[in-house]
């Protein structure tokens, strides 16, 4: 992958937040559109972080810690989420709920016109409500462990692994489902990785099959706008890695 | 942090994991590793060892209320927090507003730093190279890094060409990175 050289200087001062005006703007709209710079950028955080390490040495007081573990103790509870990949759901479906309180309790007093725009919007907070709901029972579906999956082979060939991912550019959006999976070695998992057209691999997301070989990834966090030139598994440390140290399990298609 | 991250079982990522849903001694773990880092980036650009520790407390404060910002599948989080203590430190030097969302930080850096004995001997390296640099661009990038100036205000400083600057930061920037990927 090669970066755009006439970015390269340029590329090196937005890193260090030294870019200003139309300068930045310039760099920002082709980061926009640029994986090889994206990456190219991380790549020199990664430098500065290293010329930020040179500064270590001196440790914080013990009063630091003590600061900091009591403001924690005061931030408001945390709920336990069942699962990671729900966050932005629970976020959508208390939004609209405070959002429709906040308006019921404001347009509780007005005229009459107020009061039709809450009913409209409560129709429409509603029908929101609806689609998410059904939405989210379609996610369960895919993912749940009660799910029955069926793998339909010709003939009677053994049922082989398989993966299929599903991937809009524009959104950044991917699901990802797989059966027949065999298990991961212990302290290991798979990693699925998108594959871009140009530039390096990008980490789209960690998963371990369950008994029955069956695995789901569901909206990984990704750049968007990347065009994908296929999709891989790869067995990697339970944690993760930033780039593939292992041969592709599985490697696919556009399709 | 030397030494710390190596005898300690739970990896960076799970204990971000765990902050997500509120783990206080995942927390605690982390600032041990990690605090010694954000607190000598920050003072090291503040020269103030109170103006360092309010530093210290935003950045984990942030890690914290938004442990999604950091995405362990595209970064290592020492280099992470490093950046972003050196961000918000310039910020506060310059008296201006966070201007830059952690959620849009992704660092890349390899290998990952964490482990005790590689920490030191990376440590070495990157002081040996900065050492070897010539004066002027050595002067030039840590001005850049560490006191936040920008390229024309370097220029400005030094009297010399504004290309000369940036070409300055960018190839010192690039010996960093060469003596880790040679």
């Amino acid at each position: 992958m090669s970066i755009h050289e006439q970015f390269a200087e340029d590329l090196s001062l937005y890193a260090l937040g030294a870019l200003e005006g139309e300068e930045r703007q310039v760099v920002e709209r082709h980061l926009d559109e640029c994986s090889a710079c994206r990456h190219e950028l991380e790549k020199l955080r990664g430098d500065l972080a290293r010329l930020a390490f040179s500064a270590s040495g001196p440790r914080p007081p013990a009063r630091s810690r003590e600061r900091l573990m009591a403001a924690i103790a005061k931030e408001p509870r945390r709920a336990q989420l069942p699962r990671a990949r729900w966050a932005w759901w629970n976020v959508l479906g208390w939004a609209a709920a405070v959002t429709a309180i906040l308006l019921a309790v404001l347009f509780k007093e007005q005229n009459s016109e107020l009061r039709q725009q809450v009913k409209e919007f409560e129709t429409s907070s509603a029908q929101q409500d609806q689609q998410l709901s059904e939405a989210k029972q379609l996610l369960t579906a895919l993912t749940s462990p009660e799910a029955v999956h069926f793998t339909l082979v010709a003939g009677k060939a053994p049922p082989q692994p398989q993966g299929k991912a599903i991937y809009v550019r524009s959104s950044a959006t991917l699901v990802f489902l797989a059966s027949n999976l065999p298990p991961v070695p212990p302290q290991k998992a798979y990693e699925l990785w998108l594959i871009p057209t140009t530039g390096e691999p990008i980490p789209a997301g960690l998963f371990k099959p369950d008994a029955r070989g069956a695995a789901a990834v569901i909206r990984p966090p990704l750049p968007t706008g990347v065009e994908a030139k296929t999709f891989a598994i790869t067995i990697e440390p339970e944690a993760g890695s930033s780039r593939p140290t292992s041969v592709p399990v599985m490697v696919g298609s556009g399709g | 942090m030397t030494g710390a991250a190596s005898n300690v079982v739970s990896t960076d990522a799970t204990l971000v994991s765990a902050i997500r849903s509120g783990d206080e001694q995942a927390m605690a773990q982390l600032y041990e590793r990690y605090s010694a880092i954000v607190y000598s980036v920050a003072l090291r650009v503040l020269g103030d060892t109170a103006a360092a520790e309010d530093i210290l407390q935003e950045v984990f404060m942030q890690l914290w209320r938004t442990p999604g910002g950091f995405d362990s599948n595209r970064g290592s989080l020492p280099g992470w927090l490093a950046v972003i203590a050196r961000n918000r430190a310039i910020d506060s030097l310059r008296k201006r507003r966070a201007e830059t969302d952690i959620t849009d930080v992704v660092v890349s850096i390899e290998p990952d730093l964490a482990g005790g004995a590689e920490w030191s001997r990376a440590l070495e390296k990157i002081r040996s190279v900065l050492a070897g640099m010539p004066s002027l661009q050595r002067s030039a990038l840590e001005m850049a890094f560490f006191q936040g100036l920008t390229h024309s205000e370097i220029a400005e400083k030094t009297g010399e060409p504004l290309g000369t600057i940036k070409t300055r930061i960018r190839t010192g920037i690039l010996s960093l990175r060469k003596a880790f990927n040679p």
